[in-house]
């Protein structure tokens, strides 16, 4: 199998010498160039200078959203705004996206990025990929055009959903390589089946390349045998840089990391110690190359553990394994995420309902469906059903907007939601564990 | 003449009719006119009863939302077409008739009343007591039973 860049195989102890000249460079453009950095290392009493290895890392304070939320839209951005060729969002905490730029030569590292995540995935100039994601604000689409453009495949940009077109574009253009989020391609398979379709002999996939939301080994078994493919996952979030942190090669031992452009730790979510290699706890990355907005130890939230053992591909990366849950309440729907705090947000903006909803998640077939429940608690709604109708309707359209998906709507009675110790239990998630 | 009308927010499951009608029981509250106005998942439970303030009072102690609103209750007489000389009244002077349900009382002989919302709801009092059509005044409603 094909390693797309020599920097993959680089001693460990060559990468980190990269890496921390790297990440000093880093550390001087925002002090430089980022006001709100410049005072949260002032706050912390550290300065770039302080830093004199990699080590050292741990000093600095850590990022989340909640810093990217405080200075919506720009105000993290480290260069110009004339500076910045590609904007990108994604979910925030509450109804503002989280916001990020790209520089020209951030465009030029996420093409290299996903170009070797590609190779690693099977992916050659031979191959031709339908992309599955959305083209639009999220980062999962645009991202993998790029690199697999770099890489030579040819590109179907098909997007999202129209699962039948889905299937008659797979057969006609032979598509040999399908990109989306696991859930949807099980979904896809089904289709094709009910439309008299044999995924494995009708249609010519030869590999799976699955992000945008965590997997399991029984789901990728399950895709491998209903498409006839060889799956790898991949992983990254858009305020480090969209997909391109790191994928799975053919060894199917975690996800090897580009660790020439991020820099990665575990750390206890509680105590916010840095752990040893090893340990199981919270993802923080630190891109090393970035200029338009470069996060400083950005808390990814999601669970993991990290390997620098060699691996069979002959790959010196670190990799991470599967993700195994997130220190937050985020939901992922479809590849899309999804605050609790956005839906509550969208609720008590609306004037009728309670204060009281809950949340349902899930699996209708292999696709996420959410559900939500509100109690109705104004009287003067009962003039007709009419406006209930069109509270029902005001309530699933401002949802849309905020959220980007579909949520079914319950108006329920008063006080008919189950509470738990006197609170209300907001969210349910009903998809199974091993799916 | 206006009657006061019980409006109650239900959901369409198994059941939810009964909780409400044993808050009404247990209250000693007497129905005398019940009509549902549902869409697939929700609807409204619209009732007459001889105690509205009782009843609502009830119902929302017992968690429900209530909405107590004024309707007319006439009696069309009980012959081909008079139901149809109501409304047409009521339409030929702009009046709109937003719901009506029917129901009977027992010293009435048995002959079917309507009870009707109206968006002018003055007006159309004024239109059906000019006519021939009579309106059941609430009290004979209300206390029914004790005539």
């Amino acid at each position: 199998m094909k390693i797309w860049s020599d920097k993959e195989k680089m001693s460990r102890e060559e990468l980190r010498k990269l890496q921390f000249k790297r990440l000093k460079k880093t550390l001087n453009h925002v002090y430089e160039n980022v006001p709100y950095y410049h005072e949260k290392f002032k706050t912390a009493g550290v300065k770039p200078v302080d830093i004199r290895s990699l080590e050292d890392l741990r000093h600095l304070p850590l990022t989340t959203k909640e810093d990217l939320r405080k200075n919506y839209p720009f105000s993290l951005f480290a260069v110009p705004k004339n500076k910045i060729v590609r904007y990108h969002a994604s979910s925030g905490t509450t109804g503002k996206p989280t916001v990020v730029g790209y520089t020209k030569n951030d465009m030029k590292v996420w093409r290299e990025v996903i170009a070797r995540i590609v190779t690693m995935g099977g992916v050659t100039s031979e191959d031709t990929a339908q992309i599955t994601f959305g083209f639009g604000l999220f980062t999962g689409a645009f991202g993998l055009q790029q690199g697999l453009e770099k890489v030579g495949a040819g590109v179907i940009p098909i997007s999202s959903g129209n699962t039948q077109k889905q299937i008659m574009i797979m057969q006609d253009f032979q598509s040999t390589v399908l990109i989306g989020t696991p859930s949807y391609a099980l979904h896809l398979a089904e289709a094709a089946q009910e439309m008299g379709i044999d995924p494995k002999e009708e249609l010519f996939l030869k590999y799976g390349l699955f992000g945008g939301e965590g997997s399991t080994e029984e789901m990728r078994a399950k895709l491998n045998e209903a498409w006839g493919i060889v799956s790898t996952e991949n992983y990254g979030m858009s305020e480090l840089i969209g997909p391109g942190v790191s994928g799975e090669c053919q060894a199917f031992r975690g996800m090897h990391i580009n660790e020439d452009h991020f820099i990665a730790e575990i750390i206890d979510p509680d105590t916010l110690e840095v752990l040893p290699e090893g340990s199981v706890g919270e993802l923080v990355i630190t891109p090393i190359t970035k200029e338009g907005i470069p996060l400083i130890r950005y808390r990814t939230k999601d669970i993991t553990q990290l390997d620098t053992t060699p691996c069979d591909c002959g790959r010196t990366s670190a990799r991470m394994a599967k993700i195994t849950g997130r220190t937050d309440d985020m939901l992922i729907i479809g590849g899309v995420n999804v605050f609790p705090s956005q839906i509550e947000g969208v609720l008590l903006g609306i004037k009728g309902i309670g204060s009281n909803y809950q949340i349902r998640v899930l699996k209708k077939g292999y696709l996420d469906r959410i559900e939500i429940d509100v109690e109705v608690i104004n009287q003067d709604l009962l003039v007709s059903v009419t406006l209930l109708d069109q509270l029902y309707k005001e309530i699933e359209s401002k949802l849309h907007t905020i959220l980007g998906i579909h949520a079914g709507i319950h108006l329920v009675e008063p006080k008919s939601l189950v509470r738990s110790e006197g609170k209300a239990k907001r969210v349910i998630d009903l998809r199974s564990e091993n799916l | 003449m206006l009657i006061n009308q019980l409006s109650v927010f239900i959901e369409n499951k198994k059941g939810h009719l009964s909780k409400i009608t044993k808050v009404l029981k247990d209250a000693q509250v007497d129905i005398r006119a019940i009509s549902v106005f549902d869409s697939a998942e929700f609807g409204i439970l619209r009732i007459v009863v001889d105690k509205p303030e009782l009843g609502a009072e009830a119902l929302k102690k017992a968690g429900h939302v209530v909405k107590q609103s004024y309707v007319l209750a006439v009696d069309p007489s009980d012959k081909v077409g008079s139901l149809h000389d109501v409304f047409t009244l009521l339409s030929d002077h702009d009046v709109n008739i937003e719901y009506v349900y029917s129901f009977v009382m027992p010293n009435n002989q048995g002959s079917p009343l309507i009870i009707l919302k109206a968006d002018d709801q003055e007006k159309a009092i004024a239109l059906l007591t000019a006519s021939d059509f009579s309106l059941i005044p609430k009290e004979a409603v209300y206390n029914v039973l004790n005539d």
